[in-house]
């Protein structure tokens, strides 16, 4: 470890965070390599060693002999001051190496409110900003994540971004790289050569044009580069990589356990998920595999708790013998199983029973809207009576407290549907009094609501974000209309980072300068209130000319040109529209297993077979 | 009685703070596949302690974990197993039963490193010799129980034995302290000598333990 670092470490707060050589952490020979990557994930450690992505990718490069992948998160504000002051550049964590000398900078986008730290993180390494001013081909920035099904904001500081699952085209472009580096090619050469490879967006062979409106006039590809660029995913689940050697911190992280990953994509086809379109098709994963890697990765790692992770853990076919299969190896070892991202309709007796025999956490259900009416309109199929009976089981079960989390703000959302929030939620504490066998506990019951981002490559691409105004009174009448039950806390989300959020999910290449204005003025760690600064915003927004409504709040026409539109998930476009036309009509569309809707994404898959 | 593990915790891993040692050494055995005794109660898990907390960024070569073994694992063989199973700098010397109670440690040997790369002032030496060499030396301590958030501690009456070697850029301070009830932080007195002598502050201290020792001054195990 350097002097300088070892000096720095001694006087921030947890400097675990910046030292690596963790357990399992890859150390490799520089001079026996040829390509060295920097994973960067923009926010803190904690949050970043908890994302399943990276460990996957992490893994997957550092298989390869001749590839290094060192990690690199965004330092905290002690950390950063620091940093600058004794002109410490942004390192790798398993050489300590600056970043700056590697040959790829990789950024995995999971949320909006991360851009300024990528700005920054890049500032710290000590490289310009924007993809035009770094002429050298060496250090290559790319970014990966699902902020890439959009990623124009950010398009000036890229050099190319990764549409979907990264599994094979990150070593098919480092492939590509090697290449270049060996036969001595420009920048501009091997991102015109990289475009070719499906998947692979590189934002400098697109030109934005924009009519006198503001709207586009067209995204226009310039010579080379493919008229659509459509996502990649591993076609076989079964086959693909899984981190059964994963690094185990040596501080504390947000998700610190195994995390086993049941299926991709998700059946449910809820109109509002950007996640649900964007990872279609659904792809699952053999249950004896998964309890095997969930022993293996146990074993290897210590850990002592297990968590099953998928976008709807309950439309796992096989989680019941899945779950008897681990518990079988953790309930003797004392290794917890949990399990997020339940549907309130399926969460059974015999699941609960499972859960509970190792160690109890919280039950949390997302019924998204309090009517039947608007839960149809937004193709969240769950009937009450099912959230009901979930309940009742989970309360008769010894469970003493449920989160229901919902949004505001959906389209079509009256005041009925407002209110009827409430009345779900006195539902729930009725059951809970009905069925609970030790009331002398008393409840929790928790209504979270957040304020609606409509998201690109949603059935609600075309909506406008409610008002601010308006997002506020709903969350008032939906205070006043809970005030008076003592057993049920209401949350709601704080409407300013929504605001952002529906602005840069949906935003255009000139969103860069706002992004540049913010970070120039202060502007990082966006996604933590002791650093958010609301105002900042509003003045870049300010200064560079544009208006955040125009793109929160406006409701595009059918013929929008989007700025996503060189990019494709697979899912057709003329299927959203429908979407949202069935949208206004409250009109389900039933899940993947139960008819095939003709996305289109099945034709990703190999042969066009059908999934599910 | 209980067992016990003598270990180093050099390098990068003189950053893992003590609550994230346990834990670490919680899932290392498991790791190693060395089955140990866990807490008994509602949730039951791996019970490891260790004898004294060590700073943030201090390297030691003495440090002594409890645990207990379960049957079917020699204390010969946990060394190398464990050792096997740690994250980098934390090496796992020896394993055997305990034999005596943990307030027998009485004292630690500390090494302190002042670094002037600049060139060491000679008269931090003396100086350093006066501060230690006084009747008594009244410092702040912070203290979460202590209304004010501090309490005062006289540094003295804490240290056993002191030897100062200097060299051009380096004062290396050898301490014996008092270890438990109440210890001293040897960070105190870094905090005192440079408030008393602020003009022979030095670029950076580094702090080491070398021994935990019982009353006699013989090594602790």
């Amino acid at each position: 470890m350097n002097r300088t670092l070892e000096h720095v470490l001694s006087r921030v707060q947890k400097p675990a965070r910046y030292t690596g050589g963790e357990y399992n952490a890859v150390v490799k020979d520089k001079s026996e390599v040829s390509v060295r990557f920097a994973l960067c994930f923009p926010d803190t450690y904690e949050i970043g060693m908890s994302n399943l992505g990276c460990r996957i990718l992490y893994g997957v490069m550092n298989e390869r002999s001749d590839i290094w992948c060192e990690r690199c998160f965004a330092p905290w504000g002690d950390m950063e001051e620091e940093m600058r002051q004794e002109g410490l550049l942004l390192y790798g964590l398993e050489s300590g190496d600056p970043i700056a000398e590697f040959d790829m900078i990789g950024f995995s986008l999971g949320y909006e409110m991360a851009y300024t730290n990528v700005l920054n993180m890049l500032d710290l390494a000590g490289l310009e900003l924007r993809s035009d001013d770094r002429r050298e081909l060496t250090p290559l920035v790319v970014a990966g994540g699902t902020c890439c099904y959009n990623p124009e904001p950010l398009a000036p500081f890229v050099d190319l971004f990764v549409l979907g699952e990264g599994e094979e085209v990150t070593l098919e472009y480092i492939d590509l790289y090697q290449q270049a580096k060996e036969e001595g090619w420009s920048k501009e050469e091997f991102l015109l050569e990289a475009a070719k490879i499906e998947g692979i967006y590189v934002p400098s062979l697109y030109e934005p044009v924009y009519r006198p409106d503001g709207t586009l006039e067209e995204v226009r590809a310039l010579e080379g580069a493919p008229e659509l660029v459509t996502k990649r995913i591993v076609q076989d689940f079964d086959k693909a990589y899984f981190p059964v050697k994963t690094i185990v911190p040596s501080t504390e992280i947000v998700h610190d356990r195994v995390m086993l990953e049941l299926f991709r994509g998700c059946i449910r086809g809820c109109r509002f998920c950007q996640a649900g379109y964007a990872y279609r098709p659904v792809r699952s994963r053999s249950p004896e595999l998964l309890a095997r890697y969930g022993k293996e990765a146990c074993e290897d790692s210590g850990y002592q708790e297990m968590t099953l992770s998928s976008l709807s853990s309950t439309d796992y076919p096989d989680l019941l013998p899945l779950c008897d299969d681990l518990l079988d190896y953790c309930a003797p070892r004392d290794i917890g199983l949990s399990l997020p991202s339940l549907r309130a309709d399926t969460f059974s007796m015999s699941l609960m029973e499972r859960l509970q025999r190792v160690r109890r956490g919280g039950l949390t259900f997302a019924p998204e809207a309090g009517t039947q009416r608007l839960r149809d309109a937004i193709n969240k199929n769950l009937r009450e009576e099912d959230l009901i009976t979930s309940c009742r089981t989970a309360f008769a079960g010894g469970w003493s407290g449920v989160k229901l989390y919902f949004m505001l703000g959906l389209p079509t959302e009256t005041d009925e549907d407002v209110l009827g929030i409430a009345d779900l939620a006195r539902k729930v504490y009725f059951t809970w009094r009905e069925y609970s066998p030790n009331k002398a506990r008393g409840v929790r019951i928790t209504v979270s609501t957040s304020w609606f981002v409509p998201k690109p490559h949603t059935a609600f691409q075309w909506e406008g974000q409610i008002p601010v105004e308006e997002y506020q009174r709903r969350v008032n009448l939906l205070r006043d209309a809970l005030k008076r039950d003592k057993s049920i806390t209401y949350n709601w989300h704080d409407p300013q980072t929504s605001y952002l959020e529906a602005i840069l999910s949906r935003g255009d290449r000139r969103l860069a300068d706002v992004l540049e204005w913010v970070w120039e003025h202060g502007g990082k760690m966006d996604s933590w209130t002791e650093y958010f600064d609301y105002q900042r915003w509003l003045d870049g927004l300010a200064a560079c000319g544009l208006d955040g409504d125009f793109y929160a709040h406006r409701e595009r026409p059918k013929d929008e040109i989007f700025p996503w539109c060189r990019l494709s998930t697979g899912v057709n476009h003329s299927f959203l529209w429908h979407e949202r036309e069935l949208c206004y009509q409250s009109t389900t569309t039933p899940d993947c297993r139960t008819r095939c809707s003709g996305c289109g994404a099945n034709k990703l898959l190999e042969g066009g077979r059908t999934c599910g | 009685m209980a067992d016990r593990l003598l270990f180093t915790k050099t390098g990068r891993a003189r950053y893992i703070s003590h609550l994230d040692l346990m834990r670490t050494f919680q899932r290392a055995f498991a790791r190693a596949k060395i089955p140990i005794k866990h807490t008994e109660g509602f949730n039951p898990h791996p019970f490891v302690s260790i004898a004294l907390p060590l700073s943030v960024g201090y390297s030691s070569q003495c440090e002594i974990l409890e645990f207990g073994l379960l049957e079917g694992t020699s204390h010969e063989e946990v060394p190398e197993r464990l050792t096997a199973a740690m994250p980098e700098g934390i090496v796992v010397h020896q394993c055997y039963p305990a034999e005596r109670k943990l307030k027998e440690l009485c004292y630690v040997n500390y090494i302190m490193n002042f670094d002037y790369p600049e060139g060491r002032p000679q008269e931090s030496e003396p100086a350093m010799e006066e501060l230690l060499g006084r009747d008594s030396l009244v410092v702040r301590k912070k203290s979460n129980k202590a209304k004010a958030g501090f309490t005062e501690v006289d540094l003295i009456p804490l240290i056993r034995s002191r030897r100062i070697e200097c060299q051009s850029d380096t004062m290396t301070v050898d301490l014996v302290v008092s270890a438990q009830n109440p210890g001293l932080n040897p960070e105190l007195i870094r905090n005192a000598f440079c408030a008393q002598y602020p003009e022979y502050t030095p670029d950076f201290v580094t702090f080491h333990r070398r021994e935990v020792l019982d009353g006699e001054g013989k090594p602790f195990r």
